[in-house]
């Protein structure tokens, strides 16, 4: 006769390793009954008796969540394994030992191979092997199974319980309460003939497990008690205490196990996050101190990008043009592309590449913020203040994202549940700025505010955040009414950036950018040169060309805002395509009129800081680029919305950009 | 444990695993197997938050503007509040 031994075990806990260990290629695959999970059984003889070990799927728990849980459970259950060998690591007793429980309740026979003491023992943890047997009231056997070692105890053990039944089955209490119903409903379940263990039966049926609940509505003999009927109402009515109050028991035995029987190396309590986080998050300094973090990166980019790098880049585009062009007239080109290569490629591309440096230093500071963790706590901070003005917390999360970029940024609104929540989200995400506008602040700041970047680009983010805030409230007013529901957010620990990561992603960036430069905002300005060139007969670049007929229609709605020039109402319109072909546009307008100017020179003769400024402004908060349009359109499910975005942020933006020009007039300001 | 853990994040401002691990005496792992647990059991819900490997960022130089390791946020259901309440 052959005897048959069920092995259990937590995923990855070694169980398939000492299977094939104890088996070698007496195996035979096969399927459980009426489901898809594999079954693998296999043979071990010793001296003359033969075993058959069965091999049940890995699983955390024996509840009834899924087809391996309850594959498991029915085979322990009703299958009559002679013994069940339950693969514990070691490295993890406290984990493992939550199915040991579960065993241990269901009364089977088990034997502990508790494996991987080899990794356990790198690790410096060690388990008193000797005092969790007996508290578990069953054999334990240090194994590993990858180097079989311990193979022969593990089995003689098997071997021992399956011979002499082990005394003193140890029984879990699940308080007063729950343990004098459990012996109410034993009763009853005794006489319910049922195939299962009465004693487990009770506490499934207490837990709320829906295949168990399931068996016993179906048991005639019970349901036709009264008395049983009173019960089992009662049961339904209290369930979801009882749940956790049973599954919290199962916990605190093993937690009290594992006290007593492991030794861990004592692992650092993590006060140094909790500190930082007692200061970082806290309910008055957290926004400062977010503020003041977010200032000190603006100014490092303007001194690290600007002042150390910022010169290089010019000169390296002002030395690439020319050779360009010597090249291309050496070559004999038309004059036509003598033309694109001067205004198109190093007036528009170029000026947009010039401020390369300040981005990537700029890009590099926020991925260190990020990579640190400290970017949930901003999250978590703006989360308090976003649910003050009754919005829900986790918009902004998208918000955050879209200071990278508003496509993605959108996107990140599908973790809101709500419609309402989402659409808020959508809708108040084009405000922040994205990375694509930078190279536009950079213009005006260099042109204006040289001493004053970081303050500068620092007050514009902060301006569409408030902007963001505000419609936020009004649509939340408004359009979209409804319960706001409450999260709470999760903070990782902090992080050291590793130097390795840091450099990925300026590369990342670096590469990106030149990648971008290549193909969107190519195409944008190749398509504008076009434009700004035809038809042939009229001065090119100038107001007659197509380009400038355009510009000149929409620039008076300009006017009010102090930048009613054709130029910048066609740089505004281009950066609909995408945005950094604003200053591309500019650059290659100006610089096929004043044959090869500098950009920032241009700029300073055609705008006051007064209508910079509110340029600034209506670049900050206008209609989003078409990329994102599309995203909003896609993930609203509407075209209207798309719509509805693009034209009321052109109106805020236009309203703000003429408040600012006007108010500043009055004031004295040019 | 798991009432406590509850408990704990009802009254909490925010979800720290290292934080939780020290209130309630246990360590990191238990208290993520502990959260685990109640999701299992419907007591809590956790939201992964957006990952933004699944987004068609492809190269974009903005990328390092999205988060890496995703927000994650937790909210009690009313299965959770139920209990709560008693
Ligand atoms: N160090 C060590 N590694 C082991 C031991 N037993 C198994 N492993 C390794 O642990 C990993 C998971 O084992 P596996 O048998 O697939 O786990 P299962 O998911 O429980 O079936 C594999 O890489 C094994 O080689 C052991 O006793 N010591």
């Amino acid at each position: 006769m052959s005897y048959t031994i069920a092995l259990v075990g937590n995923p990855n806990s070694g169980k398939t390793t000492l299977f094939n260990a104890l088996t070698g290629s007496n195996q035979h695959v096969g399927n459980w009954p009426g489901v898809t999970v594999e079954r693998k059984e296999g043979q071990v003889q010793r001296g003359n008796q033969l075993y058959t070990i069965v091999d049940l799927p890995g699983t955390y728990s024996l509840g009834a969540l899924s087809e391996d849980e309850v594959v498991a459970r029915e085979f322990i259950l009703t299958g009559h394994p002679d013994v069940v060998i339950n693969v514990v690591d070691a490295t993890n007793v406290e984990r493992n030992l939550y199915l040991t429980t579960q065993l241990l309740e269901m009364g089977a026979k088990v034997v502990v191979a508790l494996n991987m003491v080899d990794e356990a023992e790198d690790r410096q943890i060690s388990v008193d092997e000797k005092a969790l047997a007996q508290r578990l009231g069953a054999p334990v056997v240090p194994t590993v199974a990858s180097r079989r070692k311990g193979l022969d105890q593990l089995m003689q053990a098997a071997a021992d319980v399956i011979e002499r039944p082990l005394n003193g089955v140890v029984r879990l209490s699940y308080g007063e309460s729950i343990d004098a119903k459990l012996a109410e409903l034993q009763e009853f379940l005794v006489k319910g003939d049922l195939t299962y263990p009465p004693g487990w039966l009770g506490v499934k049926l207490l837990e709320g497990d829906t295949y168990v609940r399931k068996i016993v509505r179906e048991n005639a003999s019970l349901q036709s008690s009264e008395e049983f009927g009173r019960l089992w109402d009662e049961i339904a009515a209290q369930e979801d205490d009882w749940q956790l109050e049973i599954v919290d028991r199962r916990y605190q035995f093993v937690s009290a196990i594992t006290k007593d029987v492991v030794q861990r190396p004592g692992t650092a309590v993590q006060t140094a996050t909790d500190q930082l986080d007692r200061v970082l998050t806290h309910r008055y300094l957290g926004l400062p101190i977010f503020a003041a973090i977010m200032f000190v990166v603006f100014q490092l980019t303007f001194a690290v990008g600007q002042d150390l790098l910022g010169d290089l880049m010019a000169t390296g585009m002002g030395a690439f043009g020319s050779i360009l062009e010597r090249v291309l007239v050496n070559a004999g080109a038309p004059d036509w592309l003598i033309g694109f290569a001067g205004s198109g490629i190093i007036g528009g591309v170029g000026a947009v590449l010039e401020f390369i440096p300040l981005i990537v230093i700029l890009y590099l500071l926020m991925g260190l913020l990020e990579d640190s963790g400290y970017m949930a706590r901003a999250a978590y901070v703006m989360d308090n203040i976003m649910r003050a003005v009754g919005l829900q917390g986790k918009t902004f999360v998208s918000m955050i994202v879209g200071f990278g970029c508003n496509v993605p940024g959108v996107m990140a609104t599908r973790t809101l549940e709500s419609r309402k929540d989402r659409m808020i989200a959508v809708l108040i995400n084009p405000f922040m700025s994205c990375g694509a506008k930078i190279p536009i602040y950079l213009v005006f700041i260099a042109a204006f505010f040289p001493s004053y970047g970081g303050l500068v680009l620092f007050s514009v983010y902060v301006l569409g955040i408030l902007i963001a805030f505000l419609m936020g409230k009004v649509f939340s007013k408004t359009l979209f009414k409804g319960e706001t529901s409450h999260f709470i957010m999760e903070l990782p620990p902090y992080r050291l950036p590793t130097v390795g990561n840091v450099l990925r992603n300026m590369w990342d960036n670096v590469s990106g950018f030149l990648a971008r430069a290549g193909t969107t905002i190519f195409a944008v300005v190749s398509l504008l040169w076009v434009l700004a060139v035809l038809p042939g007969g009229v001065e090119p670049y100038g107001p007659e060309s197509i380009l400038g007929r355009i510009g000149l229609v929409i620039a008076p709605i300009f006017g009010p805002a102090g930048f009613g020039n054709w130029q910048a109402a066609v740089g505004l319109f281009s950066g609909i395509a995408a945005k950094e072909a604003v200053v591309a546009t500019l650059g290659m307008v100006y610089a096929g009129v004043e044959g090869g100017a500098e950009l920032v020179g241009v700029i300073r003769e055609v705008f006051t800081p007064l209508s910079a400024a509110s340029f600034m402004v209506m670049t900050l908060l206008y209609t989003p680029c078409a990329a994102t349009l599309g995203t909003i359109r896609k993930e609203t499910g509407s075209a209207k919305w798309a719509l509805f975005s693009a034209l009321y942020t052109f109106a805020i933006a236009w309203v703000m950009a003429v408040l600012i020009f006007q108010i500043g007039r009055l004031f004295g300001l040019s | 444990m798991l009432k406590e853990l509850l408990v704990e994040i009802d009254q909490a401002d925010y979800v720290s695993k290292e934080r939780l691990a020290v209130t309630l005496g246990q360590s990191v792992s238990r208290i993520e197997d502990g959260l685990a647990e109640l999701v299992r059991l419907g007591y809590l819900s956790q939201d992964n938050g957006l990952n933004c490997a699944d987004l068609p960022c492809g190269k974009c130089p903005y990328v390092s503007m999205c988060h890496r390791d995703p927000l994650k946020t937790w909210e009690i259901t009313d299965k959770g509040q139920r209990v709560l309440a008693r």
